[in-house]
């Protein structure tokens, strides 16, 4: 039987006046490549962050069969590596690209102890598989926005999780930069054997391995199947309240925004 | 030549030998190591209200202390603390901005330090010298308590480097890979609070804030390399210090005021001639391939 490695039960975060998620349901199990599609204010980054310990939250959830809260042991959050949205890092900040990947070895070393040649050659591997390894001498504020983005994914994984929450990591940018990132996702997937949640809201960038997809929508769980059945005009257009279209080609479903 | 030097470097060496001027000159180094390295992560985690809410909660606590009659310095660690244990958790509320916290703090701190000067019964003098600072009048123990502060705030960066590097960089995400953040952070903040509250004898709890910045934003313009950072922050802090005393006693200008306007010029200097906004601008002239 297949390990479960995550699951939700009724859980709801509550922010005066609104609730963000209500009563969500949800079982990931191991090696499963999962989405979660909604509108904006959807509920899917408060999701991503009541799994990784970041959101206060109602409920039970489930990591790795263990109950958890708030406060995790570190072994535990090591096992959860987290990509958020691009965000702004300042072209002077004294960080080097290389130096940004190794932050992801931190808590796994633990206190006292100082990374050795074995992490630093397994960072670079990541770099080059993520193929940022030219770039590790230069000052992270200083690369583009998808350069970024595959040093963020390459600081994850080098963290060594089991379960990797990425939060709409192809968000503002380039169309061959997000089919790019896409790209280098789905190898990991497949030489990393991790679990993933996959958060976004464009159906035409989806990772070839994502199976299963979750729709939220008021932060309410309104759908959990396959992508075959999730991208139908009929469910996306209940999700976005607004009329879409979806259409084959080489095998593939896209959506149509008429 | 021999002679001209000898007449310029002269009075200086021989001022040196009063214990006063020793006991000085020590201070501005600690003082500038100790206020230069905290710059690092107000620059760096853009906390400067933070620093000017520390400065006065030590400011208001040590005019506290005269009022009620207790070691200033003890009385101003604490309020320093009470203020950490307080701004910590939140700043970490996502449902408050914490520019209005701050605020708050600030204002509130201020109010108490004004409202204990305007009711001192005694002679203003020994507030004053908490607000300016006063280089001249340090007793040994100010020294201990300077020495030991500053020690323990480098035993912290250095212990906790990795750690340190990975919070300033993002905290959440170091959160996230198992980095004790939260400890790191409250640290960081009781450690603010006891090196401004032991400065407040040095350069005083009003410009203590421009060693809080100026080091740091000295460095940033200098350096990509986070080590690097924190040498150059200390020099610069450490040097502002001690050229800004020797020119109160050359020119006999208040020594806070001078240490100041020397943190600032040599910032200004840092900027005019950072290569890392040289090469941003080459960067930005490029064409696009």
């Amino acid at each position: 039987m297949t390990e479960e490695i995550l699951t939700l039960a009724d859980v709801t975060v509550h922010k005066h006046p609104s609730k963000l998620l209500s009563g969500v349901n949800l079982h990931v199990l191991k090696n499963e490549f999962l989405g979660v599609i909604g509108p904006n204010g959807a509920g899917k980054t408060t999701l991503l962050n009541v799994i990784a310990g970041f959101e206060k939250y109602s409920g039970e959830l489930k990591l790795f069969g263990r109950k958890e809260t708030l406060k995790r042991s570190r072994h535990t959050r090591i096992r959860v590596g987290y990509v958020p949205q691009l965000f702004p890092v300042e072209p002077n900040f004294p960080i080097l690209a290389a130096e940004a990947v190794m932050t992801g070895v931190v808590g796994r070393v633990g206190l006292f102890r100082s990374p050795g040649r074995k992490e630093r050659e397994e960072a670079l591997r990541l770099m080059e598989m993520m193929r940022v390894a030219h770039l590790a001498d230069r000052p992270l504020g200083q690369l583009s926005g998808g350069e970024r983005q595959k040093v963020s994914i390459a600081r994850a994984i080098l963290q060594q999780p089991d379960l990797l929450l990425l939060d709409e990591p192809t968000a503002n940018l380039d169309i061959a930069v997000q089919k790019e990132v896409l790209t280098l996702i789905d190898e990991i997937f497949v030489r990393k054997a991790l679990t993933i949640l996959f958060v976004t809201h464009d159906f035409n960038m989806l990772p070839s391995h994502m199976e299963r997809v979750v729709m939220l929508r008021n932060g309410e769980k309104i759908f959990d199947g396959s992508i075959r059945e999730a991208l139908t005009g009929q469910a996306l257009s209940g999700l976005f309240q607004y009329p879409l279209e979806t259409f084959e080609r080489d095998g593939r479903r896209f959506v149509s925004y008429g | 030549m021999e002679g001209a030097l000898y007449r310029m470097v002269d009075p200086f060496l021989n001022i040196l030998s009063y214990p006063p001027i020793q006991r000085a000159v020590i201070a501005c180094v600690l003082c500038g190591a100790g206020c230069s390295v905290l710059s690092v992560f107000v620059v760096l985690m853009k906390m400067p209200l933070i620093g000017v809410s520390m400065s006065h909660a030590a400011f208001a606590g040590a005019v506290l202390g005269l009022l009620l009659g207790m070691n200033p310095f003890l009385s101003g660690l604490m309020l320093c603390l009470l203020v950490a244990a307080v701004l910590g958790p939140l700043s970490d509320r996502t449902d408050i901005a914490p520019e209005n916290v701050l605020g708050i703090v600030f204002s509130f701190l201020m109010g108490i330090a004004f409202l204990g000067m305007g009711i001192l019964t005694q002679t203003k003098a020994g507030a004053l010298n908490l607000m300016w600072g006063s280089l001249l009048n340090l007793s040994e123990t100010d020294i201990w308590v300077l020495a030991v502060v500053t020690a323990v705030l480098i035993l912290f960066v250095v212990l906790f480097f990795k750690e340190i590097r990975a919070v300033l960089f993002n905290r959440r995400i170091a959160a996230s890979g198992g980095v004790p953040e939260r400890m790191i952070y409250y640290i960081l903040l009781f450690l603010t609070g006891a090196v401004v509250s032991s400065n407040l004898s040095t350069v005083g709890g009003l410009l203590i804030f421009a060693l809080l910045v100026q080091p740091g934003a000295t460095a940033l313009q200098l350096t990509y390399n986070l080590k690097s950072f924190f040498w150059i922050s200390a020099a610069s802090g450490i040097f502002a210090c001690v050229l800004g005393l020797a020119a109160s006693y050359l020119f006999d200008i208040p020594s806070g005021a001078s240490v100041a306007l020397t943190a600032t010029f040599l910032f200004a200097l840092a900027f005019i001639f950072s290569p890392k906004r040289r090469q941003n601008q080459l960067s930005e002239r490029k064409p696009m391939p």
